[in-house]
Parts: C-alpha cells; sequence; structure tokens
C-alpha cells in the first residue's frame, strides 16, 4: 500500500502572489519530497528584446519583467549599454540611481516581511507593516512620479532630478521608516508567538548554502558572504556605507532578521547619498549604437542579476540573456521543504521571497 | 432567515488571479487592502476560493499556460460575478503584446465587466474600479431576481425585455447611425 499522499500547491492559491505549483509529498505531516513547476508567467521577453524593440526602448521594457525589483532590471540592462557605448554617466546620476536602488530594495523587503507574517498567520503584523511600507511607496512616487513601475533610468542617466524639497520629505520619511523597523526587530526577536512559527523552521546550513548555489538573504542568513554590492565597482557602494549583512541560524528568522538589518543599512544609504549629493548634469547623451558583448551583475532585493547583451552595431540586438536571482536558488528552496512540516510551507515560501515573473520572464 | 442578497452586497469576497503579469499591479492590489488605503472597509476580504467569490481581479496578459485555469477559476464561481481587469495589460495586451507567449488580454477569454488602466493600476483606481463593480454587481443580482420569459411581446411597457429583442434593437440603433 502507498503511504504517501500527495498535496499540491497552486496554480492559484491564497498564500501565492503569483502562479506556481508545488506538489508536495507528505507522510503524515513531513514533507518527504517536492516538485516545482515555475512556467506559468513565461511571457517572451528576451525574444521580443531581439525581434520587437529597439535598443533605446528595452530599458522599459525589462522593467516589467518584475515589477518588484523593476529598477534593478532596467539598471543591468541600460549599464549593459552605457558599457557598450563606452560612455561615462556623470556622479550625480549614479548617485540618484543608487538612492532609487535602495528605496526599491526597502519596499520591497517590508513587502516580504509582511507576506511571510501573514503566511504564518499573523495578520496584525501584517497590516502594520503594509501600513508603514507607504511612507516608502510615497517618497518613491515624489521622486519618479509612479508608484510601482518608475521609469526612472534610461541610457546616459536618469529621467527626473530631485529638488530640495523632495530631499527633505524623504529624509523625513526615512526616519519615521526607521523608527518603525526598529520597532519589528524587537518584534521579530521576542515575541514568543513568532518564534514558534519562525526559530529552527526551514533552516538552510552553510555548507547546503554553498553546495546548492542559494544567492541574496537566503544565502547570507545563511552565513555565505555573497553580495555583489561588495563585488562590482559601476556604482560607488562603498562610499555610500554600504556594510553586508549577515546572519548564522539560516532559519526563517534568520531571514527576517537579514531583511530588517539590510532595509537599516539602506536608510543608512540613502541618508548618507542625500546628506552628500554631488553637484552637475542628470543626464549625458551617449551616440552610437551598441557593438559586441557585455556582462552586467547587480544585486537585486532577491541576489544576484545577471545580464548579457550582443549587439551588432545596428538598433535591434542580437542577444539579451536574463539570468535572474530566484532561478538560481530553487535547488536550495527544494532542499530546505524536504523534512518539514506541511503546515509551515507557506510560511518557509514566503520567506524566500520569490518572484516567478523573474524567473520565468 | 438569512437575506443572501442583501449580503453580498454589503461584504463582496475578491478572487486575485496573476495570469502572467509582472507583479505591479498584484502589490498594488495588496496595498489597497492594506491600511492606508483600507479597501475591507467595504466588506471586501482577499479569499482564495473561487467557490465563495463575487468579484474576480485578474491582472496579466494572459499567458499560454494560465488561460485554462483562469477560465476554470470563472466558470467555478457562483453567479452573479463581477470580472475586473486591474491594469494595461490586462485590458490589451499592453508592453506585452504580440510577444509569443501572451494572448493580448483576458477579453478574448472570459467577458470582463470593469477595466482598470495603468502601468501599475495605482490603489485609486483600483478602489473606484472595485466600487464600480459594486454597482454592476447589485444590478446584476436584480437582473437575476427577475423571472425569465423568453419569447414575450416587446410591447409591453415596463415589461422584462427579453435578450433576443434587446440585441436585435441595439442592431437596429448601430443601422441608423
Amino acid at each position: 500500500m502507498k503511504k504517501t499522499i500527495n498535496i499540491p500547491l497552486g496554480s492559484q492559491h491564497i498564500s501565492l502572489l503569483e502562479p506556481v505549483r508545488f506538489k508536495f509529498e507528505c507522510e503524515n505531516e513531513k514533507i518527504i519530497s517536492v516538485d516545482s513547476d515555475v512556467g506559468f508567467v513565461h511571457r517572451g521577453i528576451e525574444r521580443a528584446c531581439t525581434t520587437k524593440f529597439k535598443f533605446d526602448a528595452i530599458g522599459y521594457v525589462v522593467a516589467r519583467v518584475c515589477g518588484l525589483c523593476a529598477i534593478t532590471h532596467s539598471l543591468s540592462y541600460t549599464a549593459a549599454i552605457e558599457k557598450l557605448l563606452g560612455g561615462e554617466i556623470t556622479k550625480k546620476a549614479k548617485y540618484l540611481r543608487i538612492l532609487l536602488l535602495e528605496l526599491d530594495r526597502v519596499h520591497s523587503h517590508m513587502l516580504c516581511l509582511s507576506h511571510t507574517c501573514e503566511n504564518a498567520g499573523f495578520e496584525a503584523m501584517f497590516m502594520r507593516i503594509m501600513g508603514d511600507r507607504e511612507l516608502v511607496m510615497e517618497i518613491q512616487e515624489l521622486l519618479t512620479g509612479n508608484r510601482v513601475q518608475f521609469d526612472y533610468i534610461n541610457i546616459g542617466g536618469v529621467n527626473r532630478d530631485i529638488s530640495s524639497e523632495v530631499a527633505q520629505k524623504i529624509v523625513n520619511n526615512l526616519y519615521e521608516v526607521k523608527q518603525r523597523v526598529l520597532g519589528y526587530m524587537d518584534e521579530f526577536t521576542n515575541n514568543w508567538s513568532l518564534s514558534l512559527k519562525f526559530k529552527t523552521i526551514g533552516a538552510l546550513s552553510l555548507d547546503d548554502a554553498y553546495r546548492l548555489n542559494a544567492i541574496g538573504p537566503l544565502a547570507r542568513a545563511s552565513g555565505l558572504n555573497i553580495d555583489v554590492r561588495n563585488e562590482i565597482g559601476y556604482l560607488p557602494f562603498s562610499e555610500v556605507g554600504f556594510v553586508m549583512q549577515t546572519h548564522s541560524e539560516g532559519d526563517i528568522n534568520a531571514r527576517n532578521i537579514v531583511r530588517l538589518n539590510e532595509i537599516l543599512n539602506s536608510i543608512l544609504m540613502c541618508e548618507n547619498i542625500l546628506s552628500g549629493l554631488p553637484e552637475g548634469e542628470i543626464f549625458t547623451k551617449l551616440k552610437g549604437k551598441p557593438n559586441g558583448e557585455a556582462v552586467v551583475r547587480f544585486e537585486a532585493p532577491r541576489g544576484e542579476l545577471m545580464y548579457y547583451v550582443k549587439g551588432n552595431g545596428s538598433a535591434m540586438l542580437d542577444r539579451v540573456r536574463i539570468k535572474t536571482p530566484t532561478f538560481a536558488s530553487i535547488p536550495a528552496f527544494s532542499h530546505i521543504f524536504v523534512g518539514e512540516n506541511y503546515a509551515d510551507a507557506p510560511a518557509i515560501l514566503a520567506s524566500f521571497d520569490p518572484c516567478l515573473s523573474c524567473t520565468a520572464k | 432567515m438569512f437575506d443572501l442578497k442583501k449580503y453580498r452586497k454589503k461584504s463582496p469576497w475578491i478572487l486575485h488571479y496573476n495570469a502572467g503579469s509582472c507583479n505591479g499591479c498584484d502589490i498594488e492590489i495588496l496595498a489597497s487592502l492594506s491600511p492606508k488605503y483600507d479597501l475591507e472597509r467595504f466588506g471586501v476580504i482577499n479569499t482564495g476560493n473561487p467557490k465563495q467569490s463575487d468579484i474576480f481581479l485578474v491582472t496579466g496578459p494572459v499567458t499560454y499556460r494560465s488561460r485554462e485555469r483562469l477560465v476554470e477559476l470563472y466558470t467555478q464561481m457562483p453567479e452573479p460575478k463581477v470580472v475586473i481587469a486591474v491594469g494595461s495589460c490586462t485590458c490589451t495586451g499592453g508592453v506585452f503584446r504580440d510577444m509569443y507567449n501572451v494572448e493580448d488580454g483576458i477579453d478574448r477569454y472570459i467577458p470582463v465587466d470593469v477595466y482598470i488602466a495603468g502601468c501599475a493600476a495605482s490603489p485609486e483606481l483600483i478602489i473606484d474600479g472595485i466600487v464600480k463593480a459594486l454597482e454592476i454587481l447589485e444590478q446584476k443580482s436584480k437582473e437575476m431576481e427577475k423571472p425569465h420569459k423568453l419569447f414575450r411581446e416587446a410591447t409591453s411597457e415596463g415589461g422584462i425585455v427579453n435578450r433576443r429583442h434587446s440585441a436585435l434593437k441595439v442592431g437596429e440603433i448601430d443601422e441608423e447611425n
């Protein structure tokens, strides 16, 4: 007689923002194997980038790969094209790019934290964090003109300058967010009922994180020191006070703490940028057509994002290849699920912060 | 006894399905349910079960693999139901139009009652759309209560106009114009 039961999760489920299907094979409460299907959102963006759009429009198309890390996608593509065109952008434009990149990281991490709490059954915390997240959305709207899809970065600089009133508003709101985040830090470390759902659940050891190619906050929570912001010299992250955040436990709680620490670090970076924003133009006109190959890496909120762009000297590109963070982490996801209770599966899944529209493109 | 029709208007439940969007509209739907915009003051709650839902919120341009699930979810919802297309790409295909795995909008597959434009649709627009959908839901509930008598005389005033008659009438007006 067969002793296991199969439980499907998805493709439409209350705890999922996006269509993904997991097939859990369970023995009583324990998950013994997991099968995932991530291809529901495949739209064919890579193909359209080489056949439908010209190279100067693709920055706005690849932003629609993912709404949560839209800025990282358009920034990576733009950086690759700027490498091929061989121009140098101004320092002010670079600083404004980092500013929006870090604001995006703050709101993405807050969404992930609130979603993890909701899936663990703590609805009040979900509402609190989502309410405070609006402070960040407000300043993003002031800075770029839109709440989610910013279309802020173009080839050669950024699209909007920052005024002193907006800068002041950003500083005020970020101060408020910082106080709230310090409050969550207390809640996540000391709340007894949250600790039952989060501590020692869904643990990933350092060896497994290294062996299974985990990246982003998932790897940093296990103690692996990887962060692309530490490795690239394209944007001056070290000048604005970037510090890598790691944790040693590797469970859901560790991931939450890493995300909270990264939010605090990002807020510090934004404050440093605004206090020392260089003068100058925000846009440099770059001439010519892309010719040759370029590879660019950036740290999206979920981990390393890689762009490969190949041009042939005309307006249409030969190839655009996008390697997204969630795709690289899928082996680690499947490994973590094995041996856990099925009841914890939604919370574990939310703590990965998966982005399926990135993965399937 | 409970008057279900009355409570349906006071507390419509939402079913949300992502048919291949970029998450932008999905997080705006979450934001509109959260304290600042507070859609829940209309009695709206987000459920995962199609069989208990009244309003169907769809985001995304309908990819090749999600279309069967989209139609399946729609057919599982009980009448009366309202479909809202959230975001430009859900209405027309948007930036994804003519990509090889995309079906250019949901109205190829299911009837849509409210279209919400914008990339991404802002929470204010989503609230407007849902308030509009509540009116349509009430109208549809009333429509369902009326007894259907097909082939009734069209001349009776205030009576029910059957579907065939109303369809002909629309066609006549179009011919005149």
